[in-house]
């Protein structure tokens, strides 16, 4: 982790250039940063911007006052991961929703929804698809197994999106950008190629300490140089063609559409619904819900925070009326969102 | 945890199904968007599907970054 004569450390602390911003575009890079001490390394110049990489938190309050609409109105059995279970909808959260008597059910997989639809066919078993590129082909292999099988009784509510137009809604918001290396595995490097010849620069990396620090230092290295630039820094998970069947089975079961961000509000052609041969499927369809607009707490920040307008602790919500334990914005309630990181690391800028 | 990648080793294979192992805890996968997968290998999973095989490790990689940008 050296170069011939500075480490990825040393470049680091040692940076006394012009006023560098990078935003990290994935919860979990957030929270290893945090965990591993690295925003204390920063040199002044530097400043790291959590950026929208968690599903969770990008979540809109409407899905969740429709998901809560499916629970407690159609009876239908909600399986989830379990981060999205104590988002605030705007009257009640699936928590409050299953203290009134919903059948709500935390799953790893989308697959293991398909399995409880098979084994209760006597229960409408929807499935919250939230999720980027990463966890959008296990909701396609859940859907495609659910048709091959008969199964009438699973649907999906579908919120999944995808990560390119965004970082085009983003780039005022950043200098560089931490690519979400997982997101590349399954999308490979062309689009990150691409920004970089429109001026957006940026690395995929990894998650260990050795690869992030490796990545702050390449950022902070060819920023000096003054072009935009690439780099995959990644390359033992993140190929340049990425996961072609992944892409190939998702562009066969899902198509583009608009999709609304928490904070950023819509993006064209950021989100993904199912295609028409998959419709029955479709839980907005199989229920005839209608598309809720929700509304959050006036006073939450969330949004300001994912576009890195504000830092959490200038939420004054922050560590008073919205904690990990009693979450009144989604980044507050997933473990990978910035409020929680900072909270569980002390409620301090740097960690 | 929905969107946290885990590092698995691949113990047996069966079609699309893979078993992994992960720090001793056992459970069956899709691998089938993984081609050529074998016992031993070392895979991304992602909400109980593989999304990319992992070659090398960190140190190596990050050595050969670091030279890159001399």
């Amino acid at each position: 982790m050296k170069t011939g004569t500075l480490s990825a450390k040393e470049i680091i602390e040692s940076y006394r250039g012009p006023r560098l911003r990078i935003m990290e575009v994935c919860g979990t890079h957030t929270h290893e940063i945090f965990r591993l001490g690295i925003r204390k390394l920063l040199p002044e110049a530097v400043e790291l911007i959590s950026g929208p990489g968690c599903p969770v938190c990008v979540t809109p309050v409407g899905y969740i006052d429709e998901a809560v609409l499916l629970a407690l109105e159609k009876g239908a059995v909600i399986c989830t991961f379990g981060d999205l279970i104590r988002v605030p909808g705007t009257e009640t959260s699936l928590a409050g929703a299953r203290a009134k008597g919903a059948r709500i059910r935390t799953v790893y997989s989308p697959l293991d929804a398909v399995a409880y639809a098979r084994e209760n066919p006597d229960r409408n078993v929807v499935f919250l698809a939230v999720g980027f590129e990463t966890t959008t082909p296990a909701a396609c292999i859940a859907v495609k197994k659910a048709k091959k099988e008969g199964l009438s009784n699973f649907t999906l509510l579908a919120a999944n999106k995808t990560m390119p137009n965004a970082y085009e809604a983003l780039k005022d918001s950043a200098d560089a950008f931490l690519y979400p290396g997982h997101v590349n595995a399954i999308a490979g490097t062309a689009v990150c190629e691409r920004l970089a010849r429109e001026g957006i620069s940026g690395v995929v990396t990894g998650f260990t300490a050795r690869e992030l620090l490796t990545a702050l230092a390449v950022v902070i290295r060819l920023s000096q140089k003054g072009e935009p630039f690439f780099r995959n820094c990644y390359r033992r998970v993140v190929r340049p063609e990425g996961n072609v069947p992944a892409r190939k089975l998702m562009a066969e079961v899902m198509e583009p559409c608009d999709a609304v961000w928490r904070g950023l509000g819509v993006i064209a052609g950021s989100g993904l619904r199912l295609r028409g041969a998959y419709r029955d499927f479709d839980a907005e369809a199989r229920f005839g819900i209608p598309r809720l607009e929700g509304k959050s707490n006036p006073a939450c920040r969330c949004g300001e925070v994912l576009r890195g307008g504000c830092r959490p602790s200038d939420c004054k919500l922050f560590g008073t009326g919205c904690t990990p334990q009693h979450p009144v914005g989604a980044c507050m309630v997933s473990s990978e969102g910035a409020c929680s990181a900072y909270y569980q690391y002390g409620g301090d800028w740097n960690g | 945890m929905m969107c946290v990648g885990i590092s698995a080793k691949v113990v047996s294979l069966d079609e699309d199904t893979a078993v992994i192992d992960v720090s001793g805890a056992k459970r069956k996968i899709e691998s089938g968007l993984i081609e050529d997968l074998e016992p031993g290998d070392y895979v991304m999973v992602h909400a109980g599907m593989a999304i990319a095989r992992i070659t090398g490790n960190d140190a190596d990689e990050t050595d050969r970054m670091m030279e890159s940008i001399e």
